[in-house]
């Protein structure tokens, strides 16, 4: 964790940027240790030990605004780094926009960092042999597999600590401690006709006692296996379900077209949506920034600015942008939290339904288990991704897919939403489920 | 191998403090050890809404200590180069050979130990540069732009600059230092009709020093970022399905990357997890077409005079008349398949451990035409230029990539203009696919980076091909 002289030297920067001339300042010292095992096939393959300590900086400089970064932290060092920042930011265009948010909207609850409790206290008894020795339990038994054979597994279990300190020259000073445990494997299986097919699993948690790895493997195992035999089906219109761990690729672009710096631009498909309702009646999505337990829960953005609990999407209004300090200032607008912290799709039409339930209501169609590739034009909100998964039939998943694409507009088929579930994992950082959709676009 | 570059007093080292760090390194029995010191600055301006009113800069160094023991790998680095805490971080990495019984060693050797050619000298050095001279040429860009077509309602501009000063040592003795600079220029433009919002990029990215935030690669983004916005807002998206598909030269090179460069790394394939695993020797593709992975393009984003595992610089035929004769070696993979490393153990940072990656990946030029007699044999496809992001699955050998624009061909001449589609393939059929070479190559000089769990620089190119048989997204 930062130490109490390295937190010193962080706040002395305030007072040195002051001293060069910046008239306001804001510093974030980041200190991240992570200790990680990967095995491979069965024997440790690899161990690394990281240690990282960076200071962030931002300057207003007589109207003007840089930012700047090094993890150089010695007293001299600093020194010389900050009055050349101050220098390079006097170089630039005045900005009036720039400034620090207004103190009243800075937080001001996250003292100690463990506030969202998502610190372990077992981190610092948990050594590098205990971590070996998670990796190795993990590794999958490979015996007794019909058709098939694993040619390869790699697993990967790390331990980490992130501690954080953001503080400015308005008197703001917010921490946040976090740990996280995470295992990870990836399986490539091999067909008696040579084809290979690979698959990946993964848990993470901030604690140590919460982290179940027994299954890992073997699900890795069973996601490569599923895919043996994959081509393509007929191209045309059908029902989309997409699975809970790959919904993120299909709500992160409509929250960043909700980003300050995209409307600003003019570089959103959002544009003028405020207000009005252009998603199904459906949606709703609410940013779930307070889950205590919870890795990726916050209690402030990187401004500072206190987060809280609030309606993104309601019944297929847009409720939000996401506004920051400079942004409010270039186009008039209220200043709100920079980004959203977790971003939760609410269950709907009922809480409780998990993916074989979805499959059930919606009958037929493609059910998407992994994205290739693609993309979506910020502007537009066109979409084209490759994906793969199975073609489903009165509820039950019947052969698997993959070379298909699947293409359209986020406009559009958010207006086509079925169903959302009630099955997000929590180790994500935004909470999606499984989510349905009608009358999507298929290339194969 | 000579230093090119005496960097030990950056980094305040001498010899016999990296023979000691080494030592202790592989105190607990690895066969292996290499250093790697590094000292990267990166400065950036930004153009917005008219003027350029932010920057920054950034400060990155410390040291990585890596030991093998036998292909087992130890990892440790620090930020700080006093020997105390590099002793420690040595102790770490060293770790790995705790418990094993002795080992045969598994790295590679390069008999080539001398870098006779610096192929990214700079003629200015962005040390010392003074970042207020960058400011106009900025300015500039906006000006021009909105000059050519009105309907640029925002442009947005980056200037980016670094140079890694880097020192790798290592437990031959071997000591080599690299002075690596880029240059890059990003610019953005949202284009408005009064209907509709299209947008453009282009870039331009350099192992260059200042020299290269000149007229002559600023002209050339502008060009780029204004051609063919007529297109963009009259481009559809086409009746998608599988079809005859012509790359254009240059950034087309993106299919090569994805479908067959990341195939070819040799840690995926020592793993048994590639689709080219154990396929050395075979004719993959038709005879007379050659694809390489070069690090030696004089100032090209993807060259490197030396790689981070301290081997030089060379350029490896990965296909060779249409036969797989290389993969692309780090000293790991060189040692298992018992030849030379390659030079392509690269890493983001001192943060990361190396490992087999590209540089600038191409097919030479082929003899089947012009790029007009490509698109003259197609009845019914697309012809694409324009490119975004790609991704490959390794074990399976499907690759897509998103094409910003191009045109659909009907009856061998372009028509509609399209945009906005991902294409995909199967690395192994597409090679198989290749109907025709055309004799245009061109290394694109975007800013490519290439991630595989660690961003690098890297290049990609390509003459005018036909591939028969890819799926294209569509309505």
């Amino acid at each position: 964790m930062i130490s109490k002289q390295e937190k010193e030297l962080a706040l002395q920067s305030l007072e040195l940027a002051r001293r060069e001339g910046a008239q306001h300042c804001r510093i974030c010292l980041s200190k991240n240790v992570t200790d990680m095992v990967d095995t491979l096939d069965g024997e440790v393959d690899k161990i690394t030990h990281c240690l990282d300590r960076s200071l962030s900086i931002s300057l207003f400089v007589d109207g003007r605004f840089g930012t700047f970064s090094t993890n150089r932290l010695d007293g001299q060092e600093l020194q010389g780094f900050i009055r050349e920042a101050v220098a390079m930011t006097r170089l630039l265009a005045e900005d009036p926009c720039r400034k620090l948010p207004a103190p009243e909207r800075c937080c001001r609850e996250a003292t100690e960092g463990t506030e969202m409790q998502t610190y372990d206290e077992s981190y610092e008894s948990f050594d590098a042999e205990s971590l070996r020795t998670l990796a190795l339990a993990a590794v999958v038994d490979r015996t007794g597999y019909q058709g098939f054979k694993v040619v390869s597994e790699e697993g990967e279990a790390s331990a980490s600590e992130f501690d954080t300190i953001t503080a400015d020259s308005n008197g703001l000073m917010c921490r946040l401690r976090e740990t996280n445990f995470d295992y990870s494997s990836q399986v490539t299986v091999e067909t008696p006709d040579g084809r290979k097919y690979s698959g990946y699993w993964w848990e993470s948690t901030p604690f140590l006692g919460k982290l179940d790895i027994s299954g890992t493997g073997r699900e890795a195992v069973r996601r490569a296996a599923a895919q043996i035999g994959s081509a393509p089906v007929a191209g045309g219109r059908y029902n989309m379900v997409v699975s809970s761990e790959m919904g993120f690729k299909l709500v992160s672009p409509v929250l960043n077209a909700l980003g300050g710096y995209s409307l600003q631009q003019n570089n959103s498909f959002m544009a003028e949506s405020l207000g009005k309702q252009v998603f199904s009646g459906g949606l709703t999505v609410i940013d779930d920034c307070w889950r205590k337990g919870e890795s990726g829960s916050r209690l402030f953005d990187s401004e500072g600015v206190a987060s809280r609990p609030d309606d993104i999407i309601r019944d297929g209004v847009v409720k939000k942008y996401f506004i920051n300090t400079y942004i409010a200032g270039k186009m008039g607008l209220s200043p709100t939290i920079e980004e959203p912290v977790r971003a939760r799709v609410m269950p709907y039409p009922e809480p409780g339904l998990d993916r074989d339930a979805i499959l059930r209501k919606v009958g037929s169609g493609i059910y998407v288990t992994g994205f290739n590739g693609g993309n979506c034009n910020s502007a537009t909100g066109d979409f084209s991704y490759g994906i793969e998964g199975f073609r489903f039939e009165d509820g039950v998943l019947r052969e698997p897919v993959s070379g298909m694409l699947v293409t359209g507009n986020f406009l559009e088929l958010w207006k086509h939403f079925l169903y959302a579930g009630d099955d997000a994992r929590t180790c994500m950082s935004k909470l999606i489920p499984t989510l349905a959709f009608a009358e999507v676009d298929f290339n194969g | 191998m000579q230093p090119n570059t005496n960097l030990s007093e950056t980094f305040a080292l001498s010899s016999r403090e990296l023979e000691t760090l080494v030592a202790e390194a592989l105190r607990c029995g690895g066969n292996w050890c290499d250093l790697y010191f590094e000292n990267t600055t990166i400065s950036n301006l930004m153009l917005r809404d008219g003027q350029v009113s932010s920057g920054g800069h950034h400060l990155d160094y410390g040291c990585g200590i890596r030991v093998l023991s036998g292909e087992k790998t130890g990892y440790a680095y620090s930020e700080s180069t006093d020997m105390p805490s590099l002793l420690k971080a040595a102790r770490a990495a060293g770790a790995i050979a705790e418990g094993r019984s002795a080992v045969a060693p598994a790295f590679g050797r390069s008999t080539v130990c001398v870098q006779k050619q610096d192929f990214y000298p700079m003629r200015q050095s962005w040390k010392g540069c003074d970042p207020a001279g960058f400011v106009p040429g900025l300015l500039s860009i906006e000006s021009a732009i909105k000059a050519k077509d009105s309907r640029a309602i925002k442009v947005i501009a980056m200037l980016g600059w670094s140079l890694s000063e880097v020192m790798m040592y290592n437990s031959f003795g071997e000591l080599c230092c690299d002075l690596r600079p880029t240059g890059s220029l990003s610019v953005s433009v949202i284009y408005c009709d009064g209907r509709s919002t299209q947008t453009k990029n282009a870039s331009r990215s350099f192992r260059q020093g200042a020299e290269f935030f000149c007229k002559e690669n600023i002209d050339a983004v502008v060009e780029e970022v204004t051609r063919g916005v007529d297109a963009l807002f009259e481009a559809r998206r086409p009746k998608g399905g599988q079809m005859s598909v012509v790359m254009g030269a240059g950034a087309s090179g993106i299919l090569l990357h994805e479908a067959m460069g990341h195939a070819f790394e040799a840690d995926f394939n020592r793993k048994g997890q590639s689709i080219f695993a154990g396929r050395l020797g075979e004719q993959i593709c038709r005879k007379g077409i050659n694809i390489v992975d070069d690090a030696t393009l004089p100032a090209c984003r993807g060259s490197l005079n030396w790689d981070d595992e301290g081997v030089p610089g060379q350029k490896t035929y990965m296909v060779t008349d249409g036969v797989l004769t290389s993969y692309l070696h780090d000293r790991i993979s060189a040692g298992w398949y018992g030849v030379e490393p390659t030079g392509n153990g690269r890493r983001e940072s001192f943060r990361y451990n190396p490992i087999p990656r590209m540089r600038a990946t191409y097919m030479e030029n082929g003899s089947d035409g012009s790029l007009e007699d490509l698109i003259a044999s197609v009845n019914r496809g697309i012809y694409v230029d324009e490119f975004s992001n790609g991704e490959v699955k390794i074990g399976e050998g499907d690759f897509t990539f998103y094409v910003r624009s191009g045109f659909l061909i009907e009856g061998g001449r372009l028509t509609m203009p399209v945009k906005d589609i991902n294409i995909i393939g199967n690395g192994p059929q597409a090679l198989a696919d290749i109907r025709a070479v055309a004799s245009d190559l061109v290394v694109d000089p975007g800013k490519w980076t290439c991630g595989k769990g660690q961003s690098v620089p890297v290049s990609c190119g390509i003459p005018s091909v036909l591939i028969d048989n890819l799926t294209v997204g569509g309505e």
